[in-house]
C-alpha cells in the first residue's frame, strides 16, 4: 500500500512538472520567430546583398520597418508642426528623394525642423540592398567607419533623429513616443522578439524596409529582359552612354553590365576648381579619406529614376537633366584632382550636339521606373498601429 | 578434417586477394599560389604623383589598375602543358583592393619541376561573356555591349603632362576592339585582344606536399615602351574604341609582366 502511494505521489509529480514546462514554452520568448524575407534579385543585378549578419530581413521587420519610415513620432515629437519621418523627405514618387517639386523643399532643397538647411542635397533610397561602399555623398557611412555606429543603413536612422539638420531631436524621447504608442510594441515583439523599444532595432526595422525598395522593371530592364524595343533615339543614346567617344557615362555610372546604373563610388567630376578656403567642402570625399586625389568627390549617383531626383549634383546647382547634360558636354572644369575618368576634360566636356544630347535624354528616361514609383507596398501605410 | 577444408580455402582466399591489391599511392597535395605586385622602373609603384616618364617622353602618374588574368598554365617538357582551371580560370588584379593581390590556385598540381608559366591577359573570347560576373568589383569591368561586349581586360587609369604641361588624365584601356566603317559609328567587325604571356625565368620545382608562391610583376613602364615607345599626346587620352592603339598596347605587353620566385 505504501509503495503504490509513493508511485501515485510520483506520477503527479512527473504530471506537474510536464505541465509547468508546458506553460513554460508558451511564453513569448520562448516562441517568437519571424518570418524571413527572401529580396528577389532581378536579371543581370548582383547576387551579394549587403544585409548585416545581426539584421536579417524579416517580414515582420520589413513590416515595422515601413511604419517607422513614414511615422514622424520617431522625431520624438507628436504636435503635427513638428513631426518629422523619413518619408517626409524621402517621396516615393521622386524615388525616395524629396524632388525639385516638393511643396515644402522649395528647389528640392530639404531643411530640418529648425529649418536649418541640409549640407547637401539628397540622395535617392533605390536599390540600396546593393551597395557596399558607403552611405552619404562622401560615404562616411560605411563598414570602413572606426566607429562602430556609422557603418550602415541601419545607423542613418539615429543619425537623423539628432541631426539638427533634420529632425533635431534625441533618441530617448524618440524610442519613448515609439514605446508608449499603442500598438508598436507588439509589431517590435513580432519583429525582434520583445517589446521593448530601442534606436536600435527602430534602425534595424528601417533598415529592412529600405532593402526592399528595388528598382528594376523600368522599360530599359524589359529591354535587357528582351520584352520591349527601344526606340531608334533611345537606342542611339544608349550607344552615346556607353562609349568613350559618346557621352561616355558608363564607367561611373553603370550600363548593360552594371544594371545598379552607378558604382557607388567616389569620383571629382569636375564641377570646380579649387577646393580649398572658402570652397572647401568639409563633406567631400577627401575628408573621409584623407588622400588629396578626393578632394572634390563625391558619390556617383544612380541615374535610375533621375528624371525625378532633382535638383543634381551634391549642392543641387542643377535644376533640370538638361543642365547637367550640357554641363559634361561643355562645362566641365579642370583641377589636379579631376578624376581620370573624366578624360574629355580638355575639351571641356564630351561635346554631344543637340541631336545627341535629346538622344542621351531618351535613354535617361528609359531608366525611369513606373512600377516602383508607384509600388503601394512601399508608400505610407493607409492606417498607423495606434489607428488600427 | 573435411569440415576444415572450405574454411582453408576461405583463408587462402581472402589472404591472397589481399596480396593482388595494388599498394596504394600515398595523396600528396600540392599548392602554387600567385600574387601581384606592381612596379615602375624596377621600383614599387608610387601612385598618383607625377614622377615617370615614358619612352616617349611624356611625364605620367598611375592612379589605379585593374585587369583580368586566366587560363594559368603550368609548362612541362616532358608532358603537356597543364591548364589550371579546375576551381576558377579567371582572376581579378586591382590596386586598390589587397584581398585581389592573391590568388590560391586549387588545382591538383602534380609534385616536379616545371619550366614556365604562362597565362592569357584578359580572357579569351569563348570565355569573356556579358554578364558572367554579377557583383562588384569585377561587374564594374563591364565592356559595353556595343563596342564587343564582356569585360575590360586593363584598366589602367592615370594622367600626363601634355604639351602644355597640364595633367590631362588618360584611360588606358584593353578590352575587345572594334572594326568601324565610319568611325565611331557603324561597327562592321570585332579584334580579340587578349594574348598570351609567357612569364620569362619562371621554372621552379614543387616538392611533393609543397607550395610554391609565384609573384607575378606588372612593370608599367613596359606598356609603353616596346617594340612601340607610346605618346600620349598622340594617342589622347582614350582608346578602347581606337583598335590600332590598342594593338600597339598589346604588342607592347610581351614583356610588362615578370616574376618574383
Amino acid at each position: 500500500m505504501g509503495d503504490k502511494m509513493l508511485d501515485f505521489r510520483f506520477l503527479i509529480l512527473v504530471g506537474l512538472v510536464f505541465l509547468s514546462s508546458c506553460k513554460k514554452s508558451e511564453t513569448p520568448a520562448d516562441t517568437w520567430h519571424a518570418t524571413p524575407y527572401e529580396v528577389q534579385i532581378p536579371f543581370g543585378f548582383p547576387t551579394i546583398l549587403n544585409i548585416p549578419e545581426d539584421n536579417p530581413m524579416t517580414v515582420e521587420g520589413v513590416t515595422l520597418g515601413r511604419y517607422l519610415f513614414y511615422d514622424g513620432r520617431i522625431s520624438g515629437r507628436s504636435d503635427p508642426d513638428s513631426m518629422m519621418s523619413c518619408g517626409t523627405c524621402h517621396i516615393q514618387a521622386n524615388s525616395f528623394e524629396c524632388g525639385i517639386n516638393h511643396p515644402k523643399y522649395t528647389g528640392g532643397f530639404p531643411f530640418g525642423v529648425t529649418g536649418k538647411p541640409t549640407p547637401h542635397v539628397m540622395l535617392p533610397l533605390v536599390n540600396l540592398v546593393w551597395n557596399s561602399s558607403g552611405y552619404l555623398w562622401n560615404g562616411l557611412v560605411s563598414n570602413d567607419n572606426p566607429n562602430p555606429s556609422c557603418r550602415n543603413i541601419e545607423d542613418l536612422v539615429w543619425m537623423g533623429i539628432v541631426a539638427e539638420h533634420e529632425m533635431a531631436s534625441d533618441t530617448n524621447r524618440a524610442k519613448q513616443l515609439i514605446q508608449s504608442t499603442p500598438g508598436y510594441p507588439g509589431l517590435f515583439y513580432k519583429a525582434f522578439g520583445s517589446e521593448t523599444v530601442t534606436v536600435k532595432n527602430m534602425g534595424r526595422a528601417i533598415a529592412q524596409f529600405i532593402r526592399t525598395l528595388i528598382s528594376a522593371n523600368s522599360k530599359f530592364d524589359k529591354y535587357l529582359r528582351g520584352e520591349v524595343q527601344l526606340s531608334p533615339d533611345e537606342i542611339q543614346g544608349f550607344i552615346l552612354f556607353t562609349t568613350e567617344e559618346g557621352a561616355d557615362c558608363f564607367h561611373c555610372h553603370g550600363g548593360d553590365g552594371n544594371p545598379l546604373f552607378t558604382t557607388h563610388l567616389f569620383y571629382n567630376n569636375g564641377k570646380d576648381s579649387c577646393f580649398t578656403g572658402p570652397f572647401e567642402d568639409p563633406r567631400d570625399r577627401y575628408h573621409v579619406t584623407g588622400d588629396p586625389m578626393d578632394l572634390g568627390a563625391y558619390k556617383a549617383t544612380t541615374l535610375r529614376n533621375i528624371s525625378v531626383t532633382g535638383p543634381y549634383m551634391h549642392d543641387g546647382r542643377y535644376a533640370t537633366l538638361d543642365e547637367v547634360i550640357d554641363f559634361y558636354s561643355h562645362h566641365l572644369v579642370w583641377s589636379p584632382y579631376i578624376n581620370p575618368l573624366m578624360h574629355h576634360i580638355a575639351d571641356q566636356g564630351v561635346q554631344l550636339t543637340p541631336t545627341e544630347k535629346m538622344q542621351l535624354k531618351a535613354f535617361i528616361a528609359t531608366l525611369h521606373d513606373k512600377a516602383f514609383l508607384n509600388n503601394p507596398d512601399f508608400g505610407p501605410p493607409e492606417r498607423f498601429p495606434d489607428e488600427e | 578434417m573435411k569440415r576444415s577444408i572450405p574454411f582453408l580455402l576461405l583463408i587462402f582466399l581472402i589472404t591472397s586477394g589481399c596480396k593482388k591489391e595494388p599498394a596504394e599511392e600515398p595523396v600528396t597535395i600540392q599548392k602554387l599560389v600567385l600574387s601581384f605586385d606592381f612596379q615602375v622602373d624596377g621600383k614599387p609603384l608610387q601612385r598618383d604623383t607625377l614622377c615617370y616618364v615614358n619612352e616617349a617622353g611624356n611625364r605620367y602618374m598611375v592612379n589605379e589598375i585593374q585587369f583580368f588574368i586566366s587560363d594559368v598554365r603550368l609548362h612541362c617538357h616532358t608532358a603537356e602543358p597543364l591548364l589550371l582551371d579546375a576551381w576558377t580560370s579567371i582572376h581579378y588584379v586591382d590596386s586598390d583592393l589587397p584581398g585581389t593581390w592573391r590568388w590560391e590556385l586549387f588545382d591538383t598540381i602534380p609534385a616536379g619541376d616545371y619550366d614556365s608559366v604562362s597565362f592569357t591577359f584578359g580572357i579569351n573570347e569563348e570565355k569573356n561573356q556579358s554578364l558572367m560576373f554579377l557583383n562588384p568589383p569585377e561587374s564594374f569591368m563591364f565592356w559595353p555591349e556595343y563596342l564587343g561586349g564582356g569585360y575590360h581586360y586593363m584598366k589602367l587609369n592615370g594622367k600626363w603632362l601634355d604639351t602644355n604641361s597640364v595633367a590631362q588624365p588618360f584611360d588606358f584601356h584593353l578590352g575587345i576592339g572594334q572594326i568601324y566603317a565610319h568611325y565611331p559609328d557603324s561597327i562592321t567587325g570585332f579584334v580579340q585582344n587578349y594574348f598570351n604571356v609567357t612569364l620569362p625565368n619562371s621554372s621552379f620545382t614543387l616538392p611533393v606536399n609543397g607550395e610554391q608562391e609565384i609573384t607575378i610583376v606588372m612593370n608599367i613602364e613596359n606598356w609603353f615602351r616596346d617594340p612601340h615607345a607610346f605618346d600620349f599626346n598622340q594617342w589622347g587620352g582614350d582608346i578602347m574604341q581606337n583598335q590600332e592603339a590598342m594593338h600597339l598596347a598589346c604588342e607592347n605587353g610581351w614583356n610588362v609582366f615578370g616574376v618574383k620566385l
